[in-house]
């Protein structure tokens, strides 16, 4: 039989260990949002090395037909397009430090689920009807002397490619995303409602 | 390093172990605690500008704490408590020792208690003054020592109940 004096004593037998600094705290903190920053950043870093290899393709090899020439300049243009708008979604989220400005980092992020949702939504399906169809154009003139079973299977290839990124791709991506900005969203307005109720 | 880092590196330095004493008797599980006391130090890395010196520091950092708590768990995408605080303080028992045992079964028992009543002995178990608790939780000081003795009832209960199974 324990006495509450005895409880008490237990209770502050058990040391707990803290193995973080104030600094750390902080990094640990601004670590979550810089993962977002990354993946941002990563998903720039590809669609400008895709522009980078279109357009090499476009400088450095001849194509007798305009077809071809064509479907590469859409192909490059659907590309550029498509990245200005991700470095101006990434810009949203990289111009505010959440441990310093609170209130202004969690609108834009806000602002950031939102442009990402219409850019994986409305706007890819103009994304990829633009590579469809540079990819048609390109495809008159490289499949022409090929064998028919060949011609087939890249075309058959590259449709179903372009369905799997369409569809289970993109959900999946889309899904994951969310999860991360709304489970980000949820603990930093946890961390600001205190205050604003006052 | 600036002058609001260097305030905070004291504030911290000085109450971090506290407060995480507090989050862990409130959840029994070290990561949460954890957590816990990320959320309630970036709020006072935020709001430091905010604090208006009518309280000790340690009273707003721990209203701060208690208040993190309570939404914390609440929070849809948490489990349960009893089920979280059960599960972890199970495996904290892995090493086997009197201590170890009496310091598990009295994280059981506290885990047992209402949330606030939880948060409320873990504040008593750290010799806070009763002014200090009446300040950070809000209640007036004569009913705060009626219910403090009746969760000290409790708990003794509780953990006398835990050590005879």
């Amino acid at each position: 039989m324990q006495d509450f004096e005895n409880i008490q004593s237990i209770w502050q037998s058990h040391s707990v260990e803290l193995k973080i600094s104030s600094e750390e705290m902080l990094d640990q903190a601004k670590k979550e949002v810089n993962a977002i920053r990354t993946k941002s950043l990563l998903n720039i870093g590809g669609m400008v090395l895709s522009f980078i290899a279109f357009s090499a393709a476009l400088l450095y090899f001849n194509f007798d037909s305009w077809t071809t020439n064509l479907g590469i300049e859409i192909v490059v243009l659907a590309v550029a397009i498509y990245t200005i708008l991700l470095y101006r979604e990434h810009r949203l989220i990289s111009r505010n430090d959440f441990t310093e400005h609170p209130g202004a980092f969690l609108g834009k992020l806000h602002e950031y689920q939102l442009s990402r949702f219409n850019l994986y939504n409305k706007l890819y399906w103009f994304y990829v009807a633009a590579i469809s169809i540079g990819f048609v154009l390109f495809f008159f003139e490289t499949l022409h002397n090929l064998d028919t079973w060949i011609q087939v299977s890249i075309i058959l290839f590259t449709v179903l490619w372009m369905v799997f990124c369409a569809t289970i791709l993109r959900k999946a991506f889309m899904k994951k995303e969310k999860e991360r900005i709304d489970l980000l969203i949820e603990k930093f307005e946890r961390i600001s409602a205190q205050f604003h109720e006052k | 390093m600036d002058q609001k880092d260097l305030l905070f590196k004291q504030i911290f330095d000085s109450n971090s172990k506290k407060i995480f004493h507090l989050c862990y008797g409130y959840t029994g599980d070290a990561d949460a605690a954890n957590d816990l006391l990320q959320e309630t130090f970036l709020k006072v890395w935020q709001n430091m500008d905010k604090f208006r010196q009518k309280s000790l520091i340690s009273t707003w950092i721990y209203r701060i704490a208690v208040n993190t708590c309570l939404t914390y768990l609440r929070s849809e995408k948490r489990q349960a408590k009893d089920e979280l605080t059960e599960t972890l303080i199970e495996t904290k028992t892995e090493e086997y020792s009197e201590k170890n045992e009496q310091v598990a079964l009295l994280y059981k028992s506290i885990s047992k208690l209402e949330e606030n009543d939880r948060l409320i002995i873990t504040m008593v178990l750290d010799e806070l003054p009763y002014h200090e608790i009446a300040e950070i939780s809000g209640i007036s000081e004569g009913n705060l020592r009626v219910k403090i003795h009746r969760i000290k009832q409790k708990l003794t209960e509780l953990y006398n109940q835990h050590a005879r199974l």
